[in-house]
């Protein structure tokens, strides 16, 4: 049995060399008919065209950079507060272009209320779904962010709170005392805060926020206390000259993915995907773009708005509870 | 009157018997067409869920972390070889709960990936079944659970749908969407049984790879009590140089490597292998099994079929390249 084994093994590895070269004999699902194919797609019906007629894409300088809900009938929009910083134009299916007007952010769910500028116009708008957040497995599904299609996933994972992440400026730190005057830095996270503000290698940091610090303690303290965006005040040694530095922190999950292989495979997430009250989670492939969309059940109602592209596998909802606080 | 019962009895058997194919293909490879039809989907799915849960462990081998599925009551475990690493390594197993119980990694394949574990603590666990050999088939419905990224109570075990898209001896692919972390988890189908468990994923969101349970089936003693086998073991074994599938007229020749044995003795794409030393080949594998008894420089007797001519060459065999020669 063990010696057959061994030569199953050594078939399979014979067929692997191979099966790059001619895929011909084997039978593969046509793409029409995978989960997000054409053929499922449609087999939605008229809840494939509720998501794609509510929907709007929300463009800055011409550029997708996320989508929103329609939520009234007179054009007012909710979408990701984070990602359409500057949004001026709001996109509908038909191609058909509104202005946009900022009429609220909310800091705590990172929603924010827009309106399409029209004359007098009657826009299709958002049916939430209030009674139920559906179970786990049930399907979901958002418009795509053409707008000519849908994607298609499941409830996948427990609604819960996210938690808060602290700032970071994305550079690491070393226990080497031999310089007693301050705290060295020995790498820096390429892209992130540091690197940005020009921090290096080899800079002994003496001050944050002109308080003294002598030890790592004493820094990570400091700058734990803080936020992402915020600003803190870096004063360092570097080959003996006294340097201050500005320092805009970052996200510790978007700093330290740089080195974190989940998230090289998943392609580009959304910047903040932490700090929520409550989520929902579903599996739909979604860019990060497609955030700010609204996510709906099988029967056309909308059960929340994406609101993070966390990885390949996971998308977080803002549901309808907490979504229609923000209605006009 | 009596004549009249028969006959609605003989029609009401009838269509009980149409209407069971119906469900039946539902659960498998029914091509959804409306609302109804994915509704069948989805309650299929959440009635097999929980349960298909209760098996999920996560595995923490040290610096890695991946899933694994509880296969026994004794508490036997399938998952991917790249997790366990290497056989006898001490690691922890986490049920769903959050319980951590001690498990020892057992043998496994660096070729199809899998691996096997058991958990070491005596007791009687949540097991899921596992599904026959062939049973598994493109466009089955399928959902992939695991933990991606790792164990995380609070978001519990984290389901994708999905269905075979692709399957071979070796690889079965589905749309079901992994992520690091997943990695030795089970995908399950519509009967609530193991048809793969989950090993890589390619650049496309859709496309991702597990170990077909048929891998486990054919070296289970193998995995069960022998060390994981890497590459590097199976260099310089006997080697005749072809890749082929199987057609019901025999084996078909779809490449030639340069400078095999296979070349040396001018077989071409489309020659059909028929025997080796008068044994009659069904499958790629035998042919493999067959050619791997003998030592490099040994010979045996191939029977093919080339434009309708059956024709018998004697081969003398090369040996097993290392990876980067093939």
């Amino acid at each position: 049995m063990r010696a057959k084994s061994i030569f199953f093994l050594f078939l399979s590895f014979c067929c692997q060399c191979f099966s790059d070269v001619d895929s011909n004999g084997t039978k593969v699902l046509s793409s029409d008919q995978r989960i997000n194919g054409i053929d499922i797609q449609n087999a939605f019906g008229a809840t494939k065209e509720t998501a794609i007629k509510r929907t709007v894409r929300l463009l800055r300088n011409n550029k997708l950079i996320a989508l929103g809900g329609i939520v009234s009938p007179e054009g007012y929009v909710l979408t990701k507060a984070s990602s359409c910083v500057g949004a001026r134009v709001a996109e509908t299916h038909e191609g058909e272009k509104y202005d946009l007007k900022i009429k609220k952010r909310y800091e705590e769910s990172d929603l924010a209320l827009y309106k399409m500028i029209s004359e007098g116009k009657t826009f299709p708008y958002i049916e939430w779904e209030l009674e139920n957040n559906a179970s786990e497995g049930s399907w979901v599904i958002a418009a795509h962010s053409k707008l000519s299609e849908i994607r298609i996933g499941v409830k996948s994972g427990n609604d819960r709170a996210i938690g808060r992440e602290g700032g970071v400026m994305g550079v690491l730190l070393t226990n080497d005392t031999s310089s007693a005057k301050g705290v060295k830095i020995s790498e820096v996270v390429p892209q992130a805060a540091g690197y940005r503000a020009g921090l290096k290698a080899g800079d002994i940091i003496t001050h944050a926020d002109d308080r003294r610090v002598k030890n790592q303690d004493a820094l990570i303290k400091i700058i734990s206390n803080k936020d992402p965006g915020d600003v803190m005040r870096i004063t360092l040694n570097r080959d003996d000259k006294i340097q201050k530095f500005l320092v805009t922190l970052g996200h510790r999950s978007v700093t330290f993915d740089l080195f974190n292989r989940n998230l090289q495979m998943s392609g580009s997430v959304s910047k903040r995907k932490d700090n929520f009250p409550i989520i929902l989670q579903h599996d739909i492939p979604l860019p990060k773009e497609s955030m700010g969309g609204p996510l709906f059940n099988i029967y056309g109602k909308c059960l929340g708005i994406n609101i993070a592209r966390v990885d390949r596998v996971t998308v977080f909802v803002i549901p309808a509870s907490i979504a229609i606080e923000c209605m006009p | 009157m009596i004549h009249k019962s028969l006959l609605l009895v003989f029609v009401f058997a009838h269509f009980t018997r149409i209407y069971c194919d119906i469900v039946e293909n539902s659960f498998t490879h029914l091509s959804p067409k409306n609302e109804n039809d994915l509704l069948t989907i989805q309650h299929r799915l959440q009635l097999l869920l929980p349960e298909a849960k209760k098996s999920l462990v996560a595995i923490e081998a040290g610096d890695g972390a991946g899933s694994g599925v509880i296969i026994s009551e004794d508490g036997l475990v399938l998952t991917a070889a790249h997790v366990i690493g290497k056989t006898g390594k001490k690691m922890h197993v986490r049920l769903p709960n959050g319980k951590r119980v001690p498990a020892v990694s057992l043998g496994g394949s660096e070729i199809s990936d899998a691996g096997m574990l058991k958990i070491t603590r005596k007791g009687k666990w949540p097991f899921a079944p596992i599904a026959s050999m062939d049973k598994s088939k493109v466009s089955d419905w399928c959902f992939a659970i695991g933990h991606p990224g790792g164990y995380d109570k609070n978001r519990g075990v984290v389901v994708r749908l999905g269905r075979v898209i692709g399957k071979t001896d070796e690889t079965l692919q589905s749309d079901s969407r992994l992520l690091g972390g997943d990695s030795g988890g089970p995908l399950f189908n519509f009967d609530g049984e193991i048809i793969a468990i989950h090993s890589r994923i390619s650049e496309k969101s859709d496309q991702n790879f597990h170990v077909p349970i048929e891998c486990f089936h054919t070296n289970w003693e193998f995995y069960r009590t022998g060390e994981i086998l890497t590459f590097n073991k199976l260099v310089g074994m006997g080697f005749l140089g072809v890749g082929c599938e199987k057609t019901d007229a025999g084996l078909n020749v779809l490449n030639v490597i340069n400078g095999s044995a296979a070349d040396r003795i001018g077989l071409i794409k489309n020659d059909l292998l028929l025997s080796v030393d008068g044994e009659k080949l069904d499958s790629v594998e035998e042919l493999t099994i067959l050619i791997s008894k003998k030592q490099p420089d040994e010979s045996i007797l191939l029977e093919f079929q080339r434009d309708g001519n059956t024709l018998s060459e004697k081969v003398t065999l090369g040996a097993r390249p290392t990876q980067e020669n093939k």
